[in-house]
């Protein structure tokens, strides 16, 4: 029986090097990968009480300062990293470069972002949240993705900015 | 040692049930995303999950933006067990959204509305803005796009006037 039980397990550490090793080039380990991270992500989303509405609202009204400290280390530890993976040179696991080109400047994207805001604030989550809540057991939240679901759609009906770069959130 | 065993009897609490501080949790989600681009040399974006959702829904027809492999869809369905493992110690599904359900007059058929509409609101405009708070505010900054600034400055600036305007109105 013990033997038996070995060979999977050989297989699975295997399979988990090798996703490791090869990351984003290898296309049978960017599922893995993305489950992974997006489990982690969802995990401190939850932990920052970025899921809550009392206190993303809150946040706003400038009586709770959580999700500022939050936002601001989070962009300081992804910009310091990615700060000393350039400058030591250090490659990816996946051998892919880190070198994305900002967003391209386009004046009226400031009109979504308004926009954006104000779904923000009226439904005190965004949409990495929003998902987060269903799992936290936030049942509501359904709605909120249905209408993130209903607004990408729109968006491309009636696109009001023709895109030419391809790398967007 | 004493404080050791303590910690370790914290630990499933501090994992499965409590908050964390900002500094605590802002190092988790930084490190994720840093994370996620080291091993995978991917770019958070969680918009582009729902992206790869409408292109699945399609058939891969009306031109959506996918993601290589629907890497971003798989990584938004990571989100949700995110969520329930954070509060696996206590989980337990609920209705009510904080102080939305006084707003809406306890009503749960306006709730959804409410959050449809706003949802609608949230999907267009960051697809509009090219990303949301993931996209925008912590990966754009992070690479020093001026244009993901503008966009930060823009959803605080909206989302203080709206919620300062609610919160007089109710």
């Amino acid at each position: 029986m013990a033997t038996r039980k070995k060979a999977p397990q050989k297989k699975v550490r295997k399979t988990v090097r090798k996703a490791v090793k090869t990351g984003g080039n290898n296309m049978k380990a960017q599922g893995p990968l993305a489950f992974l991270f997006g489990i982690l992500f969802g995990f401190f989303l939850s932990k920052a009480r970025a899921t809550d509405y009392d206190t993303v609202v809150n946040m706003f009204r400038f009586r709770d300062f959580q999700l500022y400290g939050v936002i601001a280390v989070a962009i300081a530890v992804v910009a310091l990293g990615l700060f000393l993976l350039k400058k030591k040179s250090i490659p990816t696991l996946s051998r892919q470069p880190l070198d994305w080109e900002p967003l391209e400047f386009e004046p009226s994207r400031l009109i979504g972002a308004l926009i954006f805001g104000a779904g923000w604030a009226l439904s005190g989550t965004c949409p990495g949240t929003s998902i987060t809540q269903i799992g936290e057991g936030k049942l509501i939240a359904i709605f909120t993705v249905i209408g993130i679901f209903l607004g990408v759609w729109a968006y491309h009906k009636y696109q009001p900015v023709s895109e030419s770069q391809d790398d967007v959130c | 040692m004493a404080k050791i065993t303590f910690f370790i009897h914290q630990l499933p609490q501090l994992l499965f049930v409590q908050y964390w501080s900002w500094w605590a949790a802002g190092l988790g989600i930084g490190l994720t995303a840093l994370g996620l681009a080291w091993f995978t040399g991917r770019k958070l974006g969680v918009t582009g999950g729902f992206e790869d959702a409408c292109s699945v829904v399609t058939g891969g027809k009306g031109g959506f933006k996918t993601s290589p492999s629907h890497w971003k869809l798989i990584f938004i369905v990571g989100l949700l067990f995110g969520g329930a493992l954070a509060n696996a110690g206590h989980w337990g599904w609920t209705w009510t959204y904080g102080e939305l359900d006084g707003i809406v007059l306890d009503s749960l058929v306006l709730k959804a509305l409410w959050l449809i509409a706003s949802g609608f609101l949230i999907g267009f405009g960051a697809r509009w803005a090219g990303g949301c708070t993931s996209g925008n505010s912590i990966m754009g900054i992070s690479i020093g796009s001026k244009m993901s600034i503008l966009a930060t400055l823009a959803f605080l600036t909206a989302g203080i006037l709206i919620t300062n305007i609610l919160f007089k109105l109710f």
